[in-house]
């Protein structure tokens, strides 16, 4: 074999963290930066990917038949997954559009076509496809991150049906997060998350809706943003970072 | 990597429900995944009766932590295994140092199975961690695999190996390189 090149010093610090050659302080520092930095994280995940084969090659052994109930009876309730608060599972979808997006490119590009097609149509096309609900009223949502029972609310948005429009307002401080920016989603139904555009840290803005956004501006429907590279999602079907709060839409 | 994607396309769905607290598909899932989990505690602990009450406890931290998967970044079963993994590695930490002081050949499975390194040079040729790993040299291929069944740390295997502490590093680090380039390549 060809000598490869070094590891950079973060690098191997994640491998050997994955390998399991640390030492228990170390181990507690890598796993803070796991916590702290995306791009950590990612390194020692793709070393346990990469080492996990090791783990293929196990035979496997017929667990003791008992031990699902013993399972079953530990197995915590969650209350953060309950119905009256569903924000878990939509984080949960969109983690999934994102997941799927980003493992396939073909797919990713295939649905990109696809929604050019869409956003380029004429609204009339779009109307003649969906029929235009009637106005539709009053709605708003607060947006929040959810840490356990710490609830925080991030943005607040409404919509006003005869604007036509969705006003969004970011809580957060202004200039935050500088190269990074804040994209708000639209989560209905069972359709793909929708980029409503992206939103600056501290400040109000106001969203001109197309009729077949509005159409799905209803209660239930759920709001979402996400931290995107500068100019947004690269994935037209959904969030391409990480999803940072999400809210339904309720009447006022 | 054929027989990897229907898998994952088997399982993960069912994290998706996993996430959303519905326990009928982590008992699939369970299914599924106990026996090749069960194999991995009882590589690493060699011992039934902690292997079973680590195996409970990887099936309750899947449960808490399903909403973490990333199907981007690892397949289901990669995921569930290195939970698996890291828990018994834990439980063998906490038995103390003593357990440092074994040699890895006496931690074999006693219950006349194919040792893992007879499965390792029979696994299928897909694999291709396999045959980069065996692209290294006999002493960095063990000393990584000892890390990884063991979890032994460096110091640990500076001892273990009766070699200087920046020696073993070395060995590791530029094992871990090679096989990232192979892996590559």
């Amino acid at each position: 074999m060809s000598e490869a090149p070094d590891l950079s010093e973060d690098e191997a610090l994640a491998a050997e963290h994955a390998l399991g050659v640390l030492n228990a302080r170390e181990r507690a520092e890598a796993e803070t930066r796991m916590a702290r930095e995306p791009t950590f994280a990612a390194d020692v995940e793709a070393w346990r990917a990469r080492l996990a084969p090791m783990l293929e090659s196990v035979e496997a052994v017929p667990a003791p038949a008992g031990l699902w109930p013993r399972i079953e009876r530990l197995l915590p309730a969650n209350e953060s997954r309950a119905p009256a608060n569903d924000n878990g599972a939509i984080m949960n979808r969109l983690r999934f559009w994102r997941n799927s997006a980003v493992g396939g490119f073909a797919l990713a590009a295939a649905s990109l076509a696809g929604v050019l097609v869409q956003v380029n149509q004429p609204p009339v096309v779009v109307e003649r496809q969906i029929p235009v609900q009637p106005q539709g009223q009053l709605l708003s949502a607060s947006v929040v991150s959810q840490e356990g029972s710490r609830v925080q609310p991030l943005f607040t948005a409404s919509y006003d049906p005869d604007r036509k429009a969705l006003i969004v307002t970011s809580l957060l401080p202004e200039g935050s997060d500088r190269d990074k920016v804040h994209e708000l989603w639209l989560i209905a139904g069972q359709d793909n998350p929708k980029s409503l555009g992206l939103v600056e840290s501290g400040k109000a803005k106001v969203i001109a809706l197309p009729t077949e956004v509005m159409a799905k501006m209803a209660e239930g429907a759920a709001l979402a943003v996400s931290v995107e590279p500068p100019g947004g999602s690269k994935n037209p079907d959904g969030p391409s970072g990480p999803v940072i709060g999400v809210g339904k839409l309720s009447k006022l | 990597m054929a027989a990897a994607a229907t898998t994952t396309d088997i399982l993960t769905p069912l994290m998706e429900r996993i996430a959303a607290g519905e326990r009928e598909a982590l008992r699939q899932l369970y299914q599924a995944t106990s026996a090749k989990l069960f194999g991995v505690c009882l590589r690493i602990l060699s011992d039934r009766e902690e292997s079973e009450d680590v195996l409970q406890d990887v099936y309750v931290t899947i449960w808490r932590r399903a909403d973490r998967f990333d199907g981007a970044r690892a397949s289901v079963m990669t995921w569930v295994s290195t939970i698996a993994r890291n828990r018994a590695i834990d439980r063998l930490r906490a038995r103390g140092p003593m357990a440092y002081a074994e040699q890895v050949d006496d931690l074999e499975i006693a219950d006349g199975q194919d040792s893992a390194e007879t499965l390792l040079s029979a696994a299928d040729d897909r694999n291709r961690l396999h045959g980069c790993m065996s692209e290294l040299d006999d002493r960095t291929q063990s000393v990584i695999r000892t890390a990884f069944f063991e979890g032994v740390t460096y110091e640990a295997l500076a001892k273990r190996m009766d070699a200087p502490l920046g020696t073993v590093k070395s060995w590791i680090r530029r094992g871990l390189a090679k096989l990232k380039g192979c892996l590559q390549s």
